[in-house]
C-alpha cells in the first residue's frame, strides 16, 4: 500500500513556514480592517434602512438585496476587474502600481459582510419596544439623537452574538481573496502544496490558524460585551 | 489451478511473440508491413486536432509523421493517443512512433527512445507589444499567471524581485494584464499562443522572446531499434536543411495562425544515445 507520509517538519521551519506566517499576517489584517469597516457601514444602513425618510429606505433597501443576493466571489472579480471601466485612467495607474488586489478584497468584503450586519442590528434595534422611542421622542430628543443615546446601545448589545458570527464569516471569506492574488493564509498553503506536495500539512495548519483566529474573536468579542457595553451584567 | 496453467501459457506466448517481435527492427518491419503506424493526439490545437470540415486529424505532428512515412515510401496509419496511453501503446507495439506532444524528461528517456527535439518551446511572457526587451524589464514589476502550475515557480526563480499574482485561471490573469494591473502573463508558450490567438484585440499583445525554461518536445520511439532511429533523426535533419520542418512551423504556428508562436529553435542532432 502506497501511504502518505506526514511530513510537519516541512511547515514548522524553513521558509514554507515563512510563507503561512506571512499569509496569516495578511489574513489578520484583512480581517481586521473589514470587520471595522463592515460594521460601522452596517450601522449606517441599517439607520438608514429605518429611516422615516421614503427614498433613504429604499436606497438601503436596494444595496441590502443587491449585496446580499450576489456572490461574494463575483463581488470580489466586479470591484477588482470591473472597476478598470468605470475609474479614470490615472486613477487606475496608481491603484495599479499600489496594492489594488488587497484594497479590492477589503471593498468587497466590508460591503458583503455589511449588508449582513445591516440586517442584524435591524433586528436588534426593532427588538427594542417602539415605546421607548416615541418616550425619547416626547422628552425632545430628536430622532437621530434618540437612536444614538437610547435604541442603539441597547440594540447593538443584543445584536453581539449575531455580529460574532458575521465576523467570523467574514474572516472565512477572506480566503476568496486568494483569486484576484492576494496572498493570504489559503493561498500560502496552497503554494506550499504546490511546491512541497504537502498539503495535507499545509492545509491542517491553514485550518488551525483560522480556528484560533476565530475563537480570538469571539472571546474579544464577547469579553468587550461584559466589561465596556454592559458592565452591570444587564439583560 | 487449470486455469492458473492456461493464464500462464497465455501469458509466456504474448511475452514470447512481443520478444520476437522486438528482435526485428521497426524499421524493416514497417517497410514489410507497408504501413507506417504512429501516435498522436487528437484534441491538442496546432500539433493534433480532428479538422472541423474534414474530420480528419491534422497538426504539426501529423505532417511530420506524414513526412517520415513518405521518406520510407509506406502508408501513414494514425491512431490516437492521450498523455497517458502514449507510452504504453508504444511499448506494446500497437504503434511505431509517438508524435503527440511529448516533453523530454530523464524519466522517459530510461523507457524510450526520443528522437532529435522537433519543437522546442517552454515558458514565456505574454506582454503589451515593445514593453518588454528582457528579463531585467519585468523585475520587480507584478506578473500574472494561474495557481498551482509549475510556471509559478519557475518565474518566481527567475525574476526574484517581482510579485507573482497567481489567478485562478489564466483568462483572468490576461484580463489583469489587459487592465494593466500585471505586466506580463507568464505560462508555457503553447498555452499563450492559445489565449493571443482567442484575443481581440491581439495586435496589442505579443509574446517576449524570453524562455525561462525549456520543454523539447521528441519523437518517441521503442529502444533497441537503432535503424529505425537513425532513420527518424536523419529524416529530420534533413527536414531543417529543405526547410520543410520551418514550413510546417509556419503552417501552423505562423503568424496568421490561431496560435502565433515564434520559431526560435531549428533541430540539430542533440540526443546522444549511450
Amino acid at each position: 500500500m502506497s501511504g502518505y507520509e506526514f511530513d510537519w517538519s516541512v511547515i514548522t521551519s524553513g521558509q514554507y513556514f515563512w510563507w503561512l506566517v506571512s499569509g496569516v499576517e495578511i489574513t489578520i489584517k484583512l480581517s481586521l480592517v473589514s470587520i471595522v469597516l463592515s460594521f460601522l457601514l452596517g450601522l449606517l444602513v441599517a439607520i438608514m434602512r429605518m429611516s422615516p425618510l421614503g427614498p433613504m429606505r429604499w436606497a438601503a433597501v436596494g444595496y441590502l438585496e443587491f449585496f446580499r443576493n450576489t456572490p461574494l466571489l463575483v463581488q470580489i472579480f466586479f470591484w477588482y476587474f470591473g472597476s478598470y471601466k468605470i475609474l479614470p485612467l490615472f486613477l487606475n495607474d496608481w491603484l495599479n502600481r499600489h496594492d489594488f488586489e488587497f484594497a479590492s478584497a477589503v471593498i468587497a468584503l466590508t460591503i458583503y459582510t455589511s449588508a449582513f450586519i445591516a440586517e442584524d442590528i435591524r433586528s436588534g434595534i426593532r427588538s427594542i419596544p417602539k415605546e421607548q422611542m416615541e418616550a425619547a421622542r416626547s422628552s425632545g430628543f430628536s430622532y437621530v439623537r434618540a437612536m444614538q443615546y437610547i435604541i442603539l446601545p441597547q440594540a447593538v448589545r443584543i445584536t453581539i452574538p449575531p455580529l460574532i458570527s458575521q465576523f467570523l464569516n467574514l474572516t472565512k471569506n477572506s480566503s476568496l481573496a486568494m483569486t484576484i492574488g492576494v496572498a493570504e493564509l489559503t493561498y500560502q498553503a496552497r503554494q506550499v502544496e504546490s511546491y512541497t506536495f504537502k498539503g495535507f500539512e499545509a492545509f491542517t495548519a491553514a485550518t488551525l490558524v483560522y480556528l484560533v483566529i476565530s475563537v480570538v474573536i469571539t472571546v474579544m468579542v464577547t469579553v468587550y460585551d461584559r466589561k465596556v457595553l454592559n458592565p452591570i451584567g444587564m439583560r | 489451478m487449470k486455469r492458473l496453467v492456461f493464464l500462464s501459457a497465455v501469458v509466456l506466448l504474448i511475452v514470447g511473440w512481443a520478444g520476437l517481435a522486438a528482435a526485428e527492427d521497426t524499421f524493416d518491419a514497417v517497410k514489410a508491413r507497408g504501413t507506417l503506424v504512429a501516435g498522436v493526439k487528437d484534441s491538442t490545437a496546432g500539433f493534433g486536432y480532428i479538422d472541423q470540415k474534414t474530420r480528419e486529424v491534422v497538426g504539426y505532428d501529423v505532417d511530420f509523421v506524414k513526412y517520415l512515412a513518405d521518406a520510407m515510401g509506406v502508408k501513414l496509419e494514425l491512431k490516437t493517443v492521450t498523455s497517458g496511453t502514449r507510452i504504453p501503446q508504444l511499448l506494446s507495439g500497437n504503434i511505431d512512433i509517438v508524435a503527440a506532444t511529448m516533453t523530454y524528461t530523464p524519466e522517459r528517456a530510461k523507457q524510450l527512445d526520443f528522437s532529435n527535439t522537433y519543437f522546442l518551446t517552454g515558458q514565456k511572457f505574454l506582454v503589451r507589444k515593445g514593453t518588454v526587451k528582457s528579463l531585467a524589464d519585468l523585475d520587480g514589476k507584478k506578473i500574472g499567471t494561474a495557481k498551482g502550475s509549475t510556471s509559478e515557480q519557475n518565474a518566481s526563480k527567475a525574476l526574484p524581485h517581482s510579485t507573482i499574482l497567481s489567478f485562478d485561471d489564466y483568462p483572468q490573469a490576461f484580463l489583469a494584464l489587459q487592465q494593466g494591473k500585471v505586466v506580463a502573463v507568464t505560462t508555457d508558450e503553447s498555452i499563450l499562443a492559445g489565449i493571443l490567438g482567442k484575443a481581440p484585440n491581439k495586435e496589442a499583445f505579443e509574446i517576449a522572446a524570453i524562455r525561462i525554461s525549456d520543454e523539447p518536445y521528441g519523437l518517441g520511439i521503442r529502444m533497441g531499434n537503432p535503424k529505425f532511429r537513425k532513420f527518424v533523426n536523419d529524416t529530420l535533419l534533413e527536414m531543417e536543411k529543405n526547410g520543410e520542418a520551418k514550413k510546417i512551423f509556419e503552417k501552423w504556428f505562423g503568424p496568421g495562425s490561431d496560435q502565433p508562436m515564434s520559431r526560435d529553435f531549428t533541430i540539430t542532432a542533440d540526443r546522444k544515445y549511450e
